[in-house]
């Protein structure tokens, strides 16, 4: 079952008399299924955020409509099912987490006992038990981001979105995060998240969409992602100039400058062809491998071609 | 309901926990206690003086809470995009905006319950030490004058909160509300000087400008119906009449407020 679904949704944002007007998302149409992980990612810029204030009915689409679990385009009749945590969460300042608490437990109808025992359950489990009777303003920045995935998971949502869930932890921090996340991933939580953090993007997420100037570029599922990269090759060779890059490239999948190297990859199954090619152009092989090709490889050669 | 209070109740602790009360109600008790040391230098209405400081305290201590703690309390919400995590919550956007308006209603009233007991303790010094001047003072009357310097200030911050949300920037909602209360309390004094036909005498008043000035005085409160210092200060209760017509004034206005901001946020769009 769709848990959301974007059916070519723009948007375009007016920043002001006299200032162009800005494309933040374009036709995007993408999918989200129960259960699953989404992971969106992208440079600065590319939409991200937008499409997950467009989810929330923060902003409404120019065009185009979203739909929850297939039926309804308002919000509102799953808003009780959904947790939230923005970027950089601004909490209120002199409340302590206990009170916040208390009030998402209130506005979600939960009742004070549920609220105290799931609570502090999420507090322990995040490490901020401890300063519970703080006010939040006394609170680090990872600390903050902790209280705003308590205050986002308290009611046991069904449909989780994070934009950006690991900034400003620490790596024990990203770590009990991590581990919070993959744990609502094994009880069937649907979750679309945002992160800049590729390596846990890739670890999570069961599909990831790959965005770039408000467009959805790829929409990648990790069978294919893992199979896409399993019998690619890389070879590094010394630097090449443009006529050997010429020559070369016909034959690969994608060539890349290094500081002082190029980075070939293609097929594994390539490999005679391309090493006969390299040999004859006399150009030096520095080293190998062929290990799967990493998110990060992935995302810059799709964002470099676009 | 229990959503409104929820979000009342977090709008009033993060009102009351500003530590800009303390320096406001610091401010007020100085000018009670100053009212004590000057009433002393007055030849006669230390009673009419007494009253009349201890209203204008409590009414600069009110606007004080509007302008600086609860336009932070509105506008930061949606400046610094607190609002969004609100509203990721089953709360509705009307919600939203009678909630906080609760909340803000709620922090004003304590505060100026609070600075209305030390009013009291004061007019009670006062009136210890120079009792003759004192003889046509009602408690009544002014408990009502404080009443309706709450209402006063209650109207206000349903002008902030429509402010807010017209505006993510807090200092513009600042000027706009200051200008409100500005406008507000001259209004019926230009009215009546128009009117009058003493302007006639002066200046030369344009047809368009009596215009502009008929449109605003409809659409800005007229504030100076909650001013029952001269009341007060003579002893004098008002007609029942009169404060009903205040009240019901005052009422309708923020309630007509809070409907055209519930509309506007309902409408708006966070980027």
């Amino acid at each position: 079952m769709l848990e959301i679904e974007f059916c070519d949704v723009s948007k375009v944002y007016n920043p002001g008399l006299f200032k162009p007007r800005v494309r933040a998302v374009s036709e995007l149409c993408l999918d989200v299924i129960q259960g699953e992980v989404f992971g969106l990612i992208g440079p600065n810029g590319a939409g991200k955020s937008t499409t997950i204030r467009l989810l929330l009915g923060l902003l409404r689409p120019d065009v185009g409509k979203i739909l929850y679990r297939g039926r309804t385009s308002e919000i509102r009749s799953i808003q009780g099912e959904l947790g939230y945590l923005p970027e950089t969460p601004y909490l209120y300042d002199h409340l302590t987490l206990e009170e916040l608490l208390a009030f998402c437990g209130r506005v979600s109808g939960l009742s004070p006992a549920i609220v105290a025992q799931r609570g502090v359950r999420l507090m322990d489990r995040l490490a901020i038990i401890d300063a519970r009777r703080r006010p939040l303003r006394t609170f680090s920045k990872g600390m903050l981001q902790r209280a705003g995935i308590c205050f986002a998971l308290l009611h046991d949502p069904s449909l989780i979105v994070l934009d950006e869930p690991m900034s400003g932890l620490d790596p024990v921090g990203r770590k009990m995060v991590f581990d919070l996340l993959t744990d609502l991933k094994q009880r069937g939580k649907t979750i679309f998240f945002c992160s800049h953090i590729l390596s846990d993007v890739e670890r999570l997420c069961d599909r990831i969409g790959i965005m770039n100037r408000g467009r959805l570029l790829q929409i990648v599922g990790r069978e294919s992602f893992v199979s896409k990269g399993r019998d690619m090759l890389h070879l590094e060779v010394e630097r090449l100039d443009e006529l050997q890059n010429r020559t070369l490239r016909p034959f690969v999948t994608a060539l890349d400058d290094e500081c002082s190297s190029t980075i070939v990859s293609f097929p594994a199954t390539d490999l005679p062809r391309v090493a006969d090619k390299v040999q004859s152009m006399g150009v030096k092989v520095l080293g190998s491998r062929n290990e799967r090709l990493s998110l990060e490889d992935l995302f810059m050669l799709t964002v470099k071609a676009d | 309901m229990k959503k409104l209070l929820a979000l009342a109740l977090i709008t009033f602790y993060e009102g009351i926990r500003n530590r800009s009360v303390f320096g406001i109600a610091i401010f007020s008790m100085f000018v009670f206690g100053l009212n004590v040391i000057v009433a002393g230098f007055f030849m006669r209405d230390i009673g009419k003086v007494t009253i009349d400081m201890n209203l204008s305290g409590l009414s600069v201590a009110g606007l004080l809470l509007v302008f600086f703690v609860v336009v932070n309390l509105m506008a930061k919400d949606i400046d610094r995009k607190t609002v969004h995590l609100v509203l990721s919550k089953p709360i509705t956007r009307v919600e939203y905006i009678w909630g906080k308006y609760l909340g803000v209603v709620l922090f004003v009233f304590v505060s100026m319950a609070v600075l209305f007991m030390f009013s009291c303790f004061t007019v009670i010094l006062v009136k210890g030490m120079h009792s003759d001047y004192f003889a046509q003072f009602s408690w009544t009357v002014f408990s009502l004058a404080a009443l309706f310097v709450f209402l006063k200030i209650a109207v206000l911050g349903a002008v902030v909160v429509l402010f807010s949300t017209l505006t993510s920037n807090s200092f513009i909602t600042l000027i706009f509300s200051i200008s409100v209360f500005i406008v507000g309390t001259s209004v019926e004094d230009v009215l009546f000087f128009l009117r009058s036909g003493l302007a006639a005498q002066d200046v030369a008043v344009s047809k368009t400008l009596w215009i502009v000035i008929e449109v605003v005085s409809y659409l800005v409160p007229n504030l100076a119906v909650f001013d029952y210092k001269i009341s007060a200060a003579h002893g004098l209760m008002p007609a029942w009449g009169q404060l009903g017509l205040s009240l019901g004034y005052g009422a309708v206005y923020i309630v007509v407020l809070l409907v055209v901001a519930s509309c506007v946020f309902s409408r708006r769009e966070f980027n």
